[in-house]
């Protein structure tokens, strides 16, 4: 093997500045759980918007899904940080600053919105409608008969979709760094900086992401397969 | 006979669109009587029974529980307007209805399925809850299933637990839309033979069904609905001995071979 290809394998550089990296990976992690519940709870909100007998509710829902889930994310990102705060701050008349980690966080948490209400959409619209009925005519509200009927089913049925968006919603963290999240990737940079061999960094860096990934999605599919089959065996 | 029934049906009428599946049927049912509602498909039988618990919102005519008008909510001066969702609600509880795909909850035990409603709707405390449902599924021969999960009951065992779901909010009266229609000839006969049991508990009834030995013995009343009227009614005996019109004979004499 050439010495270059040795260089860029070898893997002890990243372990020197685990430290480092590993506080920047939890930055990654920071910004996954804030962004996911925001993108599944208005994901969910687009989705019961989407399903509105109204149609001003309807185009409303079908706006938020349409163009988020066709913005790219890393676009999203530079926008939410540099754009929006100049398009709210011409509007209230004050200047607005968003820290990078709100920036980010929004722009990613939106843009997974537009998958999570789709996901949610065809898991409401595959409840049976008499599962529906039966709840109206114990005399349930519709709040109630969504809560108690419809969510828990549907939560069970788009887990295995939902943890491919949840995965897909991981990997797009590391592209924080363009606005100075400190995350894993921005480490890297900044010890890129003093030791100008990216390559051995580069790939404990994917190393990293890879073992973290698989290990999270395939616990929480196991679990998840064995929740799910308690309940349809 | 007392003077208010359970359940008054004022000309009702329900239309979908161009199609008009009820013209104006009227009928009451009294506290502990049982009818049951004949008619060839599309006849208009199930959507009958959906109207008088508002699953459909009938085009005309009212439905009346107990002398109070579903539909409308009478003013002070005389008037009505439209009775809220929340009222119509309250309404439903009184009124257990039991489906032809049965519809239980998949993800809530047999159970769960019983107790669910008497908390959520009722504010029954869970320890309570448990006794009532406990003694509903005693009363559909069905208390060793209590922690079963519907995907491993047979089709008989889920209608029966349906039903201990509509009984435990002690309805003034049940619903039935044909419980056996999606069952094995071997499965209906447990589930009629629950319905056999209310009906002489002295429950109040109202049960579309193909069932014609059920409709002949165990009900006080009987409607043979066409084309969205009621064309033939009396007592079980008079329609099943000696019906008047000629299609509920041609019906029967099909339905009776």
């Amino acid at each position: 093997m050439s010495e270059a290809l040795l260089t860029a394998l070898n893997p002890s550089m990243f372990w020197e500045y685990r430290q480092v990296l590993l506080r920047g990976l939890a930055f990654n992690g920071y910004v996954f759980v804030t962004a996911g519940a925001l993108a599944l709870a208005v994901g969910l909100a687009a989705a019961l918007l989407r399903l509105n007998r109204a149609w001003p509710f309807r185009w409303v829902g079908t706006l938020n899904v349409e163009t988020f889930r066709n913005a790219p994310d890393y676009i999203m990102v530079i926008w939410v940080h540099f754009v929006l705060p100049l398009l709210l701050g011409a509007a209230i008349g004050r200047r607005i600053e968003f820290p990078p980690f709100v920036s980010a966080v929004i722009a990613l948490g939106f843009v997974y919105s537009g998958y999570f209400a789709e996901t949610f959409r065809a898991g409401i619209q595959s409840i049976p409608a008499g599962h529906i009925d039966a709840g109206r005519a114990c005399g349930m509200s519709e709040r109630l008969i969504l809560r108690r009927i419809v969510l828990p089913q549907v939560v069970r049925r788009m887990l295995p979709e939902a943890i491919n968006q949840f995965v897909s919603l991981f990997k797009a963290t590391t592209i924080v760094s363009l606005i100075a999240v400190p995350d894993l990737m921005y480490q890297v940079s900044m010890v890129l900086q003093q030791e100008m061999k990216p390559l051995p960094l580069y790939t404990g860096a994917a190393l990293t992401y890879f073992a973290v990934i698989y290990a999270v999605s395939s616990l929480v599919r196991l679990l998840s397969e064995r929740w799910r089959n308690k309940v349809y065996a | 006979m007392d003077a208010v029934p359970a359940i008054r049906v004022v000309d009702l009428r329900k239309r979908f669109g161009a199609l008009e599946v009820l013209r104006g049927v009227s009928f009451d049912v009294h506290r502990g009587s049982v009818v049951s509602i004949i008619g060839a498909s599309g006849s208009g039988k199930s959507t009958l029974l959906r109207c008088i618990n508002r699953l459909e919102t009938p085009s005309g005519g009212e439905v009346y529980i107990d002398g109070e008008p579903m539909g409308a909510c009478r003013e002070g001066d005389g008037s009505s307007t439209p009775r809220p969702l929340a009222e119509i609600n309250r309404i439903r509880r009184d009124l257990g209805m039991v489906f032809q795909q049965f519809n239980l909850w998949p993800h809530m035990t047999a159970l769960g399925n019983v107790v669910e409603a008497p908390i959520r709707v009722l504010g029954l405390r869970r320890k309570e809850a448990a006794e009532l449902g406990a003694e509903c599924l005693a009363r559909v021969h069905l208390s060793e299933k209590a922690s079963e999960y519907p995907a491993r009951l047979s089709g008989g065992q889920q209608q029966r637990v349906a039903i201990a779901r509509a009984l435990a909010m002690r309805p003034k009266a049940m619903l039935f839309d044909e419980p056996t229609s999606s069952l094995d000839p071997e499965l209906t006969g447990e589930v009629l033979a629950v319905m056999r049991e209310l009906a002489a508990d002295g429950t109040t009834m109202i049960v579309v069904t193909h069932e014609m030995g059920f409709a002949r013995d165990a009900s006080n009343r009987v409607l043979f609905l066409h084309n969205g009227q009621i064309e033939e009614e009396g007592p079980a005996e008079q329609v099943f001995g000696n019906p008047r019109s000629e299609r509920c004979r041609q019906f029967l004499s099909k339905h009776l071979q």
